[in-house]
């Protein structure tokens, strides 16, 4: 295992290197200082804004919903969470092409509502059948 | 997951950069014609896939971030910051992908460039990353999934041997989602915009497109444009009634629109495939491009370059060489009609696994050049 980790240690640090020093030598300062803030943004961003919220909407889960329904309410809305950050920039993207290029023409908004829709339906339903079998057979709570 | 995906970017992404500056002793192939359609296909679904693969990776490690103390030693300390170039340049590297197949560019470098070099920076780090993690890798892999929680069920205390990391982490207060239960949720969704998203280019599931940026039925005789002749520029010139294709070599010439409809008998079906992920297949007809290079005293090895009547873009003119030049048609007409003009009337190029961007539209010039 050891040799192994040498070996893929050494390769990364090998192509970062390489990849620091083409960007360096191709891209002009000014790009560069904004891709820097990019990169940091980035950081900034995921680490003090995104995943926050999200702990704090599991936290918020875990405090109001009974522990049967949470799990299939966490499965959606992390499907949905995923979805959405596709969806929203092509929402605000919509129809700021030329037509022939066939680009971003549909009204993903209210797609968006329907892949949500189906997934709240397809989770109500999971979460039924779970509630009619634990009525058939009552089990002690895992 | 996320390693697998990011080895397969790179390597699509490499094959891509290929089309653009292939080495003149390896031209690309002409066979299979739907090469690139497949490499690039597979490069902008997995890159849309990876958005949410990437941030639910990141939501699972967060915790780890409130480890005390921060920094534990200098070799943590640059652990810590080879993490931190992994997280920026991948989160850097999808985002502005995305922003690329959207066509819109909020940031005032090249694409293409920082695309491509930060993609070693990225690649580079994540070889790094499973060196260092690589018992972790291990001890996870060999671990049954149901109890493997990565934050919950084992304490990473449990298995010090195990960790490169190790430290405590106080257990969540009540019975979450199990790991089992996290897979399961983030294969769905990542299932969820590929099906959603795949229809512009595996053209059968358009109708279930409902993520999908491209629709090709929308697009002029039923091919999408990446270009149109307006943002081009060359509206007058391509509809110009006195437009003239100049073939210059060791016996140059000149093709009038009226000596190309007896030569355009040629039919091919080929796909256009974008590097920006969408592709579609089509019915082409049009001159051979080897015989026009022929009758310019050129042969089947010679190297040629297409220049467009478009002024002042860098993929206005392209390079071809090899079984590439044999295979390609100067087409005329798309899918039974007289091409569009945003397709490159009166004259294009459309030649098998090569990038859209490539098969040269609106051409006024070719040239033999040995």
């Amino acid at each position: 295992m050891k040799a192994w980790r040498i070996i893929l240690a050494s390769a990364g640090i090998a192509l970062l290197a390489f990849g620091v020093f083409r960007l360096l030598s191709e891209i002009p300062t000014h790009s560069l200082l904004i891709l820097a803030v990019w990169l940091v943004a980035a950081l900034v961003l995921h680490d003090a804004l995104l995943a926050p919220s999200v702990v704090g909407v599991g936290w918020l889960l875990r405090r109001y919903v009974p522990d049967r329904g949470r799990r299939y309410l966490q499965v959606a809305l992390i499907m949905i969470a995923l979805a959405t950050v596709i969806a929203v920039p092509m929402i605000f993207l919509r129809g700021s092409q030329p037509a022939a290029k066939a680009l971003l023409l549909r009204n993903y908004g209210a797609n968006l509502i329907v892949i949500i829709g189906s997934i709240a339906v397809m989770s109500l339903i999971l979460y039924a059948a779970r509630v009619a079998r634990d009525r058939r057979r009552p089990v002690v709570h895992d | 997951m996320l390693g697998i995906a990011v080895g397969v970017l790179f390597v699509t992404g490499l094959l891509s950069h290929y089309q653009y500056e292939p080495w003149s002793w390896l031209p690309e192939p002409a066979k299979p014609v739907w090469g690139y359609r497949l490499t690039q296909g597979i490069h902008v679904a997995t890159g849309i896939a990876t958005v949410p693969l990437l941030l639910f990776k990141l939501w699972t490690v967060y915790p780890n971030q409130f480890r005390f103390p921060p920094i534990r030693s200098i070799k943590h300390a640059v652990e810590r910051l080879s993490v931190a170039i992994l997280v920026s340049t991948a989160l850097v590297q999808v985002t502005t992908g995305f922003l690329n197949v959207l066509n819109w560019y909020p940031f005032p470098w090249y694409f293409l460039t920082v695309h491509r070099f930060l993609a070693y920076v990225l690649v580079g780090s994540v070889l790094l990353h499973v060196g260092v993690k690589l018992p972790d890798i291990a001890y996870g892999l060999s671990a049954k999934v149901p109890e493997a929680d990565v934050l919950t069920e084992i304490p990473w205390s449990e298995n010090p041997e195990s960790h490169s990391n190790a430290g405590t982490l106080a257990d969540p207060p009540t019975p979450g989602i199990s790991r089992r239960g996290m897979l399961t949720a983030a294969g769905a969704g990542v299932g969820v915009i590929i099906l959603t998203s795949v229809g512009q280019t595996v053209t059968p599931l358009e109708p279930l497109g409902l993520l999908a940026p491209r629709q090709w039925t929308k697009g002029p005789q039923g091919v999408p444009v990446n270009r149109t002749a307006e943002q081009a520029r060359v509206m007058a010139a391509a509809t110009s009634p006195t437009w003239a294709l100049d073939v210059v070599g060791p016996e140059p010439y000149r093709l009038t629109l009226a000596d190309l409809e007896p030569r355009a008998v040629h039919e091919a079906r080929l796909p256009v495939n974008c590097v920006e992920g969408w592709s579609v297949g089509a019915d082409w007809r049009g001159l051979s491009l080897l015989e026009v290079v022929l009758r310019a005293g050129g042969t089947a090895d010679s190297r040629i370059q297409l220049i467009s009547l478009e002024q002042d873009w860098g993929f206005n003119h392209s390079f071809m060489k090899g079984p590439q030049l044999s295979a390609a048609l100067l087409a005329t007409h798309l899918n039974g009609q007289r091409l569009d003009v945003d397709h490159g009337y009166p004259l294009r190029l459309i030649s098998p696994n090569r990038a859209g961007v490539l098969n040269t539209k609106w051409l006024g010039r070719i040239e033999v050049l040995s």
